[in-house]
């Protein structure tokens, strides 16, 4: 064979050709010899010379096609008009059509390269869309399709669609039907027209199958639904219709193109579920409320799909946590009420929290609704003229984990509960609230001593500067730094003593020197007091020490905190008592003498009446001290001895005249080796007076903060109108805590007073006076 | 001895030794910081010079730092030296 293009007999070779291509098409037998041949021929007539014929090859097999196919169509509407089943015989041709259709393509391969395929319309030009596609030429395979689309299914597309409509019911009523047939029937309406790239092109399935389709689909559904709802209650409906879904999903997998799998899914829903939400919504709040955890998720698998739907869910689910929630911390009482508080609210938390995950998949719109359920609970207020005690709370707990106990804790199983108070503390409105007291009890507990572990404080505060930011925490964190400045210092100290050959009298002394400003102590709250001889010279070295190492700085001693290890050695037994400053002053009087008058310690002490006091009916109760007036016996000394763990110290029940004479108790008598002598609350701050105090200084606290919020945004601003400025102040303080309107005008009124803004000439503008 | 004091643990606060409230430079407190600072404290000490004026040390170097001829207090205008 050569390639040379020759002369050619167009309508020889076409007669061959055509032969062979009705054997081709039927997926008969063609040799080897024989398709080469043809192949070769078609080449030659492409190329023929004097005259290619390529034109001539191409109307003359589209003729071919033409004829074959009107053929075959006549051919199965024969049969079907003997009875013969039309889906059956439609989808026995059309698979060998297909196949024949191909061949014939690979047999035109010349053809199709070098002379269809240039001629056919670039992707640009079809987008562009100024080009006929009916014009186009398409390459023989292409041809054989759409001549498919045009004389077969065209033509009897109503009764296919028919047919597999009827199929579909019989399928799912769960009758058997022929998956191939009704498979390759669907995709032979996809494929005639695949080669066309574009989406839109696959418009031939969609006119003719798969609107009615979707509408059988829709009036089956519609009709199962009524069936359905006639039949169960909410929660057998909601199985069936989950089981329905699930199957006509399947089935839509199955049978249908891709496109359509969302289109069914979405029908079904709707005809099942949106159209009775009414229905499915009246069950939502018995389900909630009951916790009916299967019920749920299914209600959540229904409703999720169809977008507002499952806001009637997310709302009724808000309503019963937050019931729930208040419920939880509502009539707490007893001893530990922050512990209840705390710890029946992460109950509860977790338990919902728990709750979204497994019933409701970690939903984003159930997780808001938990937050926005514990933040209106935890900032709940029972009357709104009384602060909200959550802040308070939450510090004490911290407290009650960090203070050293009797007991042991594992120091893993604090920090697990810290951090899951972190939780409580993220929905906490008046942050600066709890920063206050929590700095009040971590003060006490480091100058008392009674961390449990330095390690869990500062891991704590490290947990609130995360969830709150640098500036919230910067003054626990001095507080802290304090301490560890401290214990340096008192290294420097005594080896400083020791150049100095200054002596500590034995004992072993120590100073917590901190920063003024960085702790929350009331110094109004000193008394005067002269220190005993014993320690005063330590503490004046101290001070020049001190003096030496820092420059231009001012110690005080504050001597209400500070506190002392002392041996009781009076009694038979000896003692370890530890106890405050004030105590030591008192006993130490009683070195040469057992018995002195009140007026004679207070000489010595000066500390003030009230006072002294106090302490001397502290030591009174302890049975340290003995007033003449009451008797000593045993059993009251045993009795009371219950009182050294003590509650509270109750002062002032002795009536202590300037003239009233105190003895040492030389029998005094405790079934401790070691014991402590609570200290005595200088000014009778109740816990109630304490809180009080503590959201006065909080309220000073937000004034100047959003004063200077006021300043700042307006030193940017220059002009601004007064709802602006309230909505960017809210915002600035939104991280501490949520500034009441009124409180925001009245710190603008004062700045306006203060002549840092002026009212402008428009109306609620205000301006900054540099 | 009746009773013998094993040990002792004292607290005490400290504050700046200065005339003035507030720093003559950046008018801030000295119980608060200079502007360029965060926290008060030692991170943010005072400074004395020998005229007795007492200024934020960041603030005084500042003023130092700044192209004069002579070093000079900002307040008093003598020889700025600082104190021992």
């Amino acid at each position: 064979m050569t390639l040379r293009p020759v002369e050619v007999d167009f309508n020889e070779s076409w007669n061959r050709l055509r032969s062979t291509l009705e054997s081709v098409i039927l997926l008969n037998n063609v040799n080897k010899k024989e398709w080469n041949e043809r192949f070769s021929d078609v080449y030659k007539m492409c190329v023929a010379k004097p005259n290619p014929y390529p034109e001539e090859l191409y109307e003359e097999t589209k003729k071919f096609i033409i004829t074959h196919v009107q053929k075959l169509h006549s051919q199965i509407c024969l049969r079907v008009q003997m009875g013969d089943n039309l889906l059956v015989n439609y989808y026995q041709e059309w698979l060998v059509y297909r196949d024949g259709i191909q061949f014939m393509d690979k047999l035109y391969m010349y053809l199709n390269n070098q002379h269809l395929k240039k001629m056919k319309l670039g992707d640009s030009e079809l987008n562009y869309g100024y080009a006929d596609t009916e014009d186009q030429k398409l390459e023989i395979g292409e041809l054989g399709l759409s001549y498919w689309r045009k004389y077969m299914i065209e033509r009897l597309s109503d009764d296919l669609v028919n047919l597999l409509l009827q199929a579909f019911e019989n399928d799912r009523l769960g009758n058997p039907t022929n998956e191939s047939v009704v498979q390759g029937v669907i995709e032979s309406f996809v494929m005639v027209e695949a080669y066309k790239k574009k989406e839109k092109d696959l418009n031939l399935y969609r006119e003719i199958f798969e609107t009615p389709f979707l509408e059988a689909t829709r009036k089956y559904y519609s009709r199962e639904a009524s069936k359905l709802l006639a039949q169960y209650d909410c929660s057998q409906y909601m199985e069936k219709v989950l089981q329905r879904l699930d199957s006509e999903i399947l089935r839509s997998r199955k049978y249908l193109h891709v496109s359509s799998h969302s289109k069914v899914s979405e029908v079904c829903e709707e005809e099942m579920v949106a159209k009775h939400l009414d229905f499915l919504h009246a069950e939502c709040q018995r389900m909630v409320v009951s916790e009916s955890r299967k019920d749920l998720h299914n209600m959540f698998k229904l409703l999720k799909p169809i977008g507002p739907g499952i806001q009637h869910l997310v709302s009724e689910v808000q309503k019963h946590f937050t019931k729930i929630g208040l419920d939880a911390i509502s009539n707490l009482s007893g001893d530990n009420i922050a512990n209840s508080f705390v710890e029946n609210l992460l109950e509860v938390y977790r338990k919902q929290r728990d709750l979204i995950n497994d019933v409701f998949n970690s939903d984003q719109q159930f997780i808001g609704a938990l937050d926005k359920a514990c933040s209106y609970v935890i900032n709940y207020r029972v009357n709104s003229k009384v602060p909200c005690r959550s802040a308070e709370l939450l510090a004490r707990y911290c407290d009650s984990l960090l203070k050293k106990t009797s007991k042991s804790v594992n120091e893993f199983e604090i920090d697990e509960k810290l951090r899951r108070s972190i939780t409580i503390f993220k929905y906490i409105d008046d942050k600066d609230v709890f920063q206050k007291f929590y700095a009040k009890m971590l003060a006490k507990r480091l100058i008392h001593c009674q961390s449990v572990s330095m390690d869990s404080e500062e891991s704590m505060i490290n947990k609130l500067k995360q969830a709150c930011g640098h500036e919230f925490t910067s003054k626990l964190h001095r507080m802290f730094t304090d301490i560890k400045i401290s214990n340096d210092l008192n290294d420097s100290f005594s080896e400083w003593c020791k150049k100095e050959k200054q002596g500590l009298g034995g004992i072993n002394f120590n100073i917590f020197v901190l920063q003024a400003g960085a702790w929350p102590l009331a110094q109004n709250l000193s008394s005067p007091f002269s220190m005993p001889h014993i320690l005063e010279k330590s503490c004046c070295n101290f001070e020049t020490f001190y003096n030496k190492t820092y420059h231009g700085r001012k110690l005080t001693f504050l001597h209400h905190l500070s506190t002392c290890e002392v041996k009781i050695c009076f009694s038979k037994k000896t003692y370890l008592a530890s106890m405050s400053t004030y105590y030591m002053a008192i006993l130490l009087l009683f070195e040469n003498t057992d018995q002195l008058s009140f007026k004679e310690i207070q000489m010595s002490t000066n500390l003030t009446e009230d006072l002294l006091s106090k302490h001397l009916s502290m030591l009174i109760d302890m049975k340290i001290l003995t007033l003449d007036s009451v008797l000593l016996d045993n059993s009251t000394v045993n009795k009371s001895s219950s009182n050294e763990e003590g509650s509270s110290p109750t002062p002032m029940k002795y009536n202590l005249e300037p003239e009233t004479q105190l003895n040492l108790n030389l029998n005094f008598v405790s079934k401790r080796t070691r014991f402590k002598i609570l200290a005595v609350n200088q000014k009778e701050v109740t816990q109630h007076q304490e809180v009080e105090q503590t959201h006065s200084s909080v309220d000073e606290d937000r004034k100047l903060f959003l004063q200077a919020a006021v300043v700042r945004i307006m030193k940017a601003r220059k002009a601004m109108k007064h709802n602006q400025l309230i909505q960017e102040v809210i915002d600035q303080a939104k991280n501490r805590f949520a500034p009441s309107i009124p409180m925001v005008k009245k710190c603008i009124e004062a700045l306006i007073e203060k002549q840092y803004l002026e009212r402008t000439s428009s109306q609620d503008e205000y301006s900054y006076i540099a | 001895m009746k009773v013998n004091i094993k040990s002792w643990r004292g607290v005490a606060v400290w504050k700046w030794i200065a005339k003035d409230d507030n720093c003559g430079i950046c008018r801030n407190a000295f119980d608060g910081c200079c502007t360029d600072c965060k926290m008060p404290g030692d991170e943010c000490p005072l400074v004395w010079g020998q005229c007795s004026h007492c200024f934020h040390i960041h603030c005084i170097m500042k003023w130092l730092n700044s192209p004069q001829v002579v070093q000079l207090c900002p307040i008093c205008r003598q020889d700025w030296k600082f104190k021992e």
